[in-house]
């Protein structure tokens, strides 16, 4: 039998799940207050219909802000982490998508700064690694669920 | 085969919370921009699209609110004008503008002030140094001083109204031109 087993904290997730809320709690809170930034950052990339853009900005620092505090609670961090997951995958393709169009870029995924291409890699790097920290805490909630759920079976 | 099925569920209860969390928090932030000090617009609008708005709200300033602007008599006027010693702002639109003006004035419309200051920005600014003195129709038109307003909130220094404007100035016999503005 394993700790987990046991009914004992996984203490990877955990940390990862916590490492993640604060990332993205941080980054909610910096994009509520650069709003009109953030919105022409978003503009920026040219991908959104004018129409969804300022939505859009609004929306997601809210969003981020709510998967970050779901992940702090075993009961929601499967939605909070998938959410994160997803949030991950749209900001690298836009990211690269704009890398290969050849734009300079400001992201504004965290915080206001100057444009730049070096930058941009960076922040394409760093959602492939808070996409993996949230594919893990995922894929190991839901084992941890899928085992609860044997166990009622048996 | 049951194990299989409710990963099936399991995901698909997954994916629906963080739909029913996007909707949350969708709602949340319309009801948190609506009680905003500095709302956003629901339709973006481009850096130049607020530049051009605000510009608008400028000029757009009732007469009762507009702080007294120091004024030029015809005599002063017509010396810079001969003399070339200070920018000549036409606040007239440009319709009245190509039928005749002030030799050497530049249209600044108080109508299309905003599309007019972003094409004479460049010379506005190089001009720093010598004084704007702004004219319009003459008599009871405020175009004039909504211009003048709109450029010291614009960081202008020294900017003054000719009041007698474009009627005593053509009333005077004075030089005119015709033409587009430039």
């Amino acid at each position: 039998m394993t700790s987990r087993d046991n009914g004992h904290r996984d203490y990877t997730v955990l940390a990862v799940s916590l490492a993640l809320a604060a990332i993205f709690v941080y980054a909610g809170i910096d994009k509520i207050g650069e709003r009109q930034q953030f919105a022409d950052n978003i503009a920026g990339f040219a991908i959104l219909p004018t129409a969804f853009i300022d939505l859009f900005a609004l929306t997601l620092p809210l969003f981020e802000i709510a998967c970050g505090l779901l992940l702090l609670l075993p009961l929601t961090r499967r939605i909070g982490a998938l959410a994160i997951a997803l949030v991950s995958v749209m900001f690298f393709i836009a990211l690269l998508s704009a890398l290969l169009r050849g734009l300079t870029l400001d992201c504004g995924c965290f915080g206001v700064g100057a444009p730049s291409r070096s930058k941009m890699w960076l922040e394409l790097g760093c959602r492939a690694v808070l996409f993996a920290g949230a594919l893990f805490v995922y894929a190991r909630a839901r084992a941890r669920c899928k085992r609860k759920e044997k166990k009622i079976w048996i | 085969m049951k194990g299989r099925d409710l990963l099936d569920a399991q995901a698909l209860r997954d994916f629906g919370g963080v739909a029913l969390l996007a909707i949350v928090s969708l709602v949340a932030a319309l009801v948190m921009n609506r009680f905003s000090a500095h709302p956003l617009p629901i339709v973006y609008q481009t850096p130049e699209q607020r530049f051009d708005a605000e510009l608008t709200t400028l000029v757009s300033a009732p007469p009762f609110k507009i702080a007294p602007a120091s004024t030029v008599r015809l005599r002063e006027f017509r010396s810079a004008v001969e003399s070339k010693s200070a920018l000549i702002l036409d606040a007239r639109p440009s319709v009245f503008f190509e039928q005749g003006h002030v030799p050497g004035a530049l249209n600044l419309a108080r109508d299309d002030f905003a599309r007019d200051y972003r094409r004479l920005s460049p010379r506005l600014k190089a001009a720093t140094n010598k004084p704007i003195i702004v004219y319009c129709s003459g008599g009871e038109c405020h175009d004039s001083r909504l211009v003048a307003n709109a450029l010291l909130t614009l960081g202008f220094s020294d900017v003054r109204v000719y009041t007698g404007g474009w009627e005593e100035w053509q009333g005077a016999g004075l030089p005119t031109t015709v033409g587009a503005a430039q």
